[in-house]
């Protein structure tokens, strides 16, 4: 639960309210409120008192509409199942506003990165180009409305760095054969890890921008949102259309919703087992690597049987799903799952009593409960850590209300915590799932009227096998007008700083993957010695090694 | 030591990858591969093409010729092609297996004669769609033979005549 439980909606009202905040709409789960720049910081540090998370901010070019820069900051209380989309105005010649990060740290990134891309200046904190490349020119915004998705400024020159005599070889980050590249620049004095700095976004799709260009429609969106990643696709493309469906108010027949739900879970269960397996071969127990993706390989026959693909399930569609579902499938369905189970069952016995697993992921990499609910953390990482959070209970979509599941709870906040609380959820997932095929209603499976007026707004959220994913949608016409998407490692990534801070360099590989971003992408790390001064490149499975 | 367990484990499951090519993929019949465009059935509406989320299915017109082209390189697998198809002329089948060395391989097309536009000359969509078409909707019949624009700006003509701006 939130550090103060015990708000009422009436109560966060009255309070935005009493701020000289202006209540736009009030909605189901969303109060839309607007705020004047000035007073910006004393709502999102009251929202902030108040027990609120925050989501992420969503910076939008509103000139040809409204004639105004629009920040959107969505806050959101759990145990009122509430979201508060606060929007500031921005005039387009001095775009500037100040920033809530001393308040509420978690909105760090997302500021910099509508600072990049749709130009809004923040005060009050130091600015760094986060998501744009160094040689992007300055002044060019990407997302504003009169820069054109296929247009390629030419690049800024930029001054040839001195070279020192110890040149350290980058093999990373531009590594072709994995998705999404991250890179980690480790501090260590000797064996300690004093700092991290972490550097992403080099495979910017500009996924977003596109979404909005002529050469979409909204239903090319969902196999564009499928492919935002490249394990829990169909999170995105779930959370695209629950956002969509809601802002145009669209009704989704039940059937489809049991069939998304069911998929959804059935992602979470290849997800966890995938990143168990990882955590394994870094531990350097292969064998176990071996028998976890051998047990979840039946988890992505599942999802061909269910959709006609294993990753990229192809099923969404405005209104609802594609196809049905008929008995044969849902038979076959429950038989795996009930073979996944024995398995898992029987080979996590083994797993859990391989000395290395336990003696280095117990203690390691500790996330203090104080420092995730700070960062706003999300999914399995807050639920290590003592925080009760999970979109499935607290803002219910989709069929979850139906189906009852335990959400697993951890208080340690150590790299085992965030090792059992997956493990838990495979089997509450194995559950789901046979909860929503008993249960699931006949009927259609696509709502009648599609009807999508343009600019209706809306936030929803799903929870990914990583955390929290969050979809803000605002219609346009033939597509969305803004779209944004936060993925829940976007949330996690900062929090490795606290995780990794003082412990020893030989954990950093486990607590790194600990956060289970998608994993290849962590590939290479940059190991500083501090004491000695040198600077040496490495592969993560080489500092598992020892 | 309960860790050594595993042998049995791994005993009791034996292999579980398969000597693929040899032994054939593990696919199921669920599978969604790749589509078939049955030219025989294919009117060259154009409609796959639309609708195709990663422009895989694309239609130009080459001289007089019109030319649905297939390019397997960018196709998703996702079967929309087959859902809009008006003709079911689109089958999805379970095949994937498209390696090649020349990027022709991965190239299917259907060609079929473009109508010209009776006025301008212009292309007004496959001959078979808009035979077709002109059996079957009979009031569209008249407008058939022309292109879109002229057809536009025939319909402009016809209701100034209709209604005449008013001289002031
Ligand atoms: S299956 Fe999908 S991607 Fe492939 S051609 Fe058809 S619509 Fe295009
Ligand atoms: S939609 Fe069907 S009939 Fe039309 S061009 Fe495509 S395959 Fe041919």
């Amino acid at each position: 639960m939130s550090v103060s439980s015990g708000t009422t909606r009436e109560a966060v009202i009255e309070e935005l309210s009493r701020l000289g905040a202006i209540i736009e709409g009030i909605e189901r789960d969303t109060l839309f409120v607007t705020v004047k720049r000035d007073v910006l910081r004393d709502v999102a540090k009251s929202l902030y008192n108040l027990g609120a998370y925050f989501r992420t901010c969503v910076g939008s070019d509103e000139i040809q509409i409204r004639g105004y820069l629009a920040l959107y900051h969505i806050f959101s209380f759990d145990e009122l199942g509430l979201n508060v989309v606060l929007r500031v105005d921005i005039p387009k010649l001095h775009p500037s506003v100040p920033s809530i990060v001393t308040e509420v740290p978690a909105a760090d990134w997302c500021e910099l990165e509508a600072r990049d891309m749709v130009g809004i200046e923040f005060t009050y904190r130091p600015v760094k180009r986060l998501v744009l490349p160094e040689d992007w020119p300055e002044g060019i915004y990407p997302l504003r409305k009169d820069f054109s998705y296929d247009s390629r400024p030419p690049p800024k020159q930029l001054p040839r760095p001195e070279t020192n005599k110890e040149v350290g070889l980058p093999l990373g980050p531009y590594h072709p054969a994995l998705h999404e590249p991250e890179y980690f620049e480790i501090y260590g004095k000797g064996e300690t890890v004093e700092d991290i700095v972490y550097r992403g976004f080099h495979v910017h799709r500009g996924i977003e921008k596109l979404a909005e260009s002529r050469r979409v429609t909204y239903e090319d969106i969902f196999y564009l949102a499928e492919r935002i990643c490249g394990i829990c696709g169909f999170v995105h493309s779930c959370c695209y259309a629950l956002a969509l469906e809601k802002a145009a108010g669209i009704e989704v027949p039940e059937r489809a919703m049991y069939v998304r739900s069911v998929l959804l879970e059935i992602e979470r269960i290849h997800s966890h087992l995938l990143w168990l397996g990882v955590v394994a071969h870094i531990l350097g127990y292969d064998a176990g690597f071996m028998h976890t993706w051998r047990i979840r390989e039946k988890a992505m026959v599942v999802a061909e049987i269910l959709s006609g693909s294993r990753k990229t399930y192809g099923v969404n569609t405005v209104g609802g799903i594609r196809f049905d579902l008929d008995r044969d499938r849902i038979a076959k369905t429950l038989n795996y799952l009930k073979v996944i189970k024995e398995e898992f069952t029987e080979f996590l016995k083994i797993l859990l009593s391989v000395p290395q697993i336990k003696s280095r992921a117990s203690g390691t990499g500790v996330l203090p409960r104080s420092d995730a609910r700070a960062l706003s953390v999300v999914g399995p990482v807050a639920r290590a850590s003592g925080l009760y959070r999970d979109v499935r209970k607290d803002y219910p979509y989709l069929a979850y209300s139906e189906v009852s599941f335990r959400v697993p709870l951890y208080t340690e906040g150590d790299n085992l915590a965030r090792i059992l609380v997956r493990v838990d959820e495979v089997f509450e997932s194995i559950e789901i799932v046979r909860q929503l095929l008993d249960k699931i209603p006949e009927g259609p499976v696509r709502a009648e009227s599609r009807e999508i007026p343009p600019l209706k707004k809306a936030v929803a959220a799903i929870e990914a096998p990583r955390g929290e994913d969050v979809h803000f949608i605002i219609t346009g016409v033939g597509r969305p007008y803004r779209w944004r998407v936060r993925a829940p490692t976007y949330q996690n990534i900062p929090a490795l700083r606290a995780m990794l801070r003082g412990t020893p360099l030989a954990d950093a590989p486990l607590t790194i993957a600990s956060i289970d971003p998608c994993f290849s992408c962590t590939d290479r790390v940059v190991v500083y010695d501090r004491v000695s001064g040198r600077c040496v490149r490495l592969k993560l499975t080489d500092l598992a090694g020892g | 030591m309960s860790y050594v367990k595993l042998l049995r484990v791994a005993a009791k499951v034996g292999r579980v990858t398969r000597k693929y090519p040899a032994e054939g993929s593990l696919v199921t019949e669920y599978f969604r591969g790749t589509i078939e465009i049955d030219p025989a059935m294919c009117w060259g509406c154009g409609a796959c093409a639309l609708a195709c989320p990663p422009n895989s299915l694309t239609t130009k017109v080459e001289g007089d010729r019109i030319v649905i082209e297939y390019f397997i390189g960018r196709c998703i697998f996702c079967g929309r092609c087959a859902d809009v198809c008006p003709k079911e002329a689109i089958t999805i089948t379970k095949n994937f297996e498209h390696a090649s060395k020349s990027l022709e391989d991965l190239k299917y097309r259907v060609i079929h004669r473009v109508s010209r536009c009776s006025r301008c000359g212009g292309p007004v969509g496959a001959e078979e769609e808009v035979r077709n078409v002109s059996e079957r909707a009979y009031p569209v019949k008249a407008s058939l033979d022309l292109c879109p624009s002229c057809r536009a700006e025939l319909l402009a003509e016809a209701l100034a005549k209709y209604h005449p701006r008013r001289s002031r």
